[in-house]
């Protein structure tokens, strides 16, 4: 019997009412209350992010900047720009900033600006061209496949080589494996060679983008060979991969992460109260911004979102719905140590709390 | 249960301060119309831990969509009796 299924007890009992469970009760197992006092301190985290510059030295099939509006915003190379607009963006509370299109490392300047204005962050990055050390974000070198692969279907040669001379050994560094409808049984060999390199790893899904048309996009079948390769590459590497049977059961459900869970981000959300709706935006390279298209990975077709960057968010905002039973509340809490141990400097991933297959609450966990 | 709105709105204030670390401020001092995302600064995950010990302490059920809304202590104090009223 696992911690959670003592701390369930009579809620496990298919003949039993299920428990209406206490938050103070839940929060009696003293693992999941030190967990919860341990991510509870970042929930001053806000994010925003930011295009830094239309230029890329690659070309990916299915490339989420180069597709809608954005990719045609004029770059604005101006260092002081840059700099009100993060003086700016930190008077109105923003904490936290993601560096994203097309390539950051191609404009390090400017991520150094940001970087100095506000101090927590992370870099989306190929990884073909290092970023000074100086500038202390979380670095994520995204992979997508095999070099075989990684020739394909974005172009270049060595890809995997090249990303781990530049940064194997760099505590910034976390490698992000996207799981495409094609790279599946690929991820197995490529995790071998980071754990063997000493590197990090966590897991993306491809996200169509609106009108794609690529052949890299999921099926209900490759969701779910891609669960079982999460799952077993979690238990061969766990000192490499930050990830938790949660996020493996969230992002290969066949509903996308807005309908299972409802994303908060401006361009689902109409709502200015409070959180992301309010706060988040998505800056372009020209420094506007357009409430109607922000959110994490904008042109991303929404009902095929599975999208590491938005279960960051949309995952973690239900903290509410997530609290009202033991085990659902557990996977949140691995979700979340997995979240901020991705994206925050300085924060170390915990043992998961929960290895089993929660279902999200008022759901199945999606099987064939 | 009968518990008055000025008890639930202090309980509020209390609970709010507890779980937040809020310093400068008692139950007693803090505005229950000041609002606390634009003057206190709170978010939407410390809106939802407070819900959560509110729920516990006075055995409501906040409803996900609602807690959001609940900016003041003295929209808060108002919500829980209402509640409560709706149990009894």
């Amino acid at each position: 019997m696992t911690a959670v299924e003592k701390t369930m007890g009579r809620a496990f009992a298919p003949d039993q009412p299920e428990k209406a469970w206490k938050f103070s009760d839940i929060l009696a197992d003293p693992a999941i209350r030190q967990r919860w006092e341990k991510v509870r301190r970042y929930f001053f985290l806000r994010e925003s992010t930011y295009d830094m510059t239309r230029r890329c030295n690659i070309r990916c099939n299915g490339c989420y900047y180069y597709e809608g509006e954005k990719q045609h915003a004029r770059d604005n190379p101006d260092a002081a720009a840059w700099r009100e607009l993060m003086q700016a963006e930190k008077a109105r509370g923003i904490t936290f900033v993601v560096l994203a299109g097309a390539e950051p490392s191609l404009v390090a300047d400017l991520c150094r600006v940001c970087f100095d204005q506000i101090p927590l962050g992370a870099i989306a990055t190929n990884g073909l061209k290092p970023i000074a050390s100086d500038i202390g974000y979380r670095i994520h070198v995204s992979v997508w496949g095999n070099d075989e692969t990684s020739r394909r279907v974005r172009g270049a040669d060595g890809m995997l080589r090249r990303q781990i001379e530049n940064y194997r050994s760099d505590p910034r560094a976390v490698f992000v494996y996207t799981f495409t409808r094609e790279n599946i049984d690929e991820a197995g060999e490529v995790m071998e060679i980071l754990a063997a390199e000493g590197c990090r790893a966590t897991f993306n899904m491809f996200s169509a983008p609106v009108g794609y048309a690529g052949g890299l996009d999921h099926t209900p079948r490759t969701l779910l060979r891609t669960r079982k390769t999460m799952m077993s590459l979690m238990d061969r590497y766990p000192e490499t991969i930050l990830f938790s049977a949660y996020n493996a059961v969230a992002h290969t459900h066949t509903l996308g992460l807005h309908d299972l869970y409802g994303c908060p981000y401006p361009r689902m959300n109409p709502s200015t109260d409070v959180g992301l709706g309010r706060s988040f935006r998505q800056y372009r390279t020209d420094l506007t911004w357009d409430r109607g298209a922000a959110c994490c990975v904008p042109d991303t077709d929404c009902a095929d979102c599975r999208h590491y960057a938005a279960g960051s968010a949309v995952v973690t905002a239900r903290m509410f719905r997530h609290a009202a039973r033991p085990d659902t509340f557990t996977a949140w809490l691995d979700y979340v140590d997995t979240y901020l141990a991705v994206w925050v400097m300085g924060y170390g991933k915990e043992k998961n709390l929960c290895n089993e297959l929660i279902a999200p609450p008022g759901h199945e966990i999606f099987e064939i | 249960m009968t518990v008055g709105i000025d008890n639930i709105t202090l309980s509020v204030a209390e609970v709010m301060i507890n779980e937040l670390k809020l310093e400068d401020v008692t139950p007693e001092t803090f505005d229950p119309d000041m609002d606390l995302v634009d003057e206190v600064g709170i978010d939407s995950m410390d809106l939802a831990t407070v819900a959560l010990v509110l729920q516990d302490k006075y055995g409501i059920r906040i409803d996900e969509d609602d807690y959001p809304k609940l900016t003041t202590i003295r929209f808060i104090a108002d919500y829980i009796e209402k509640k409560l009223q709706e149990n009894e």
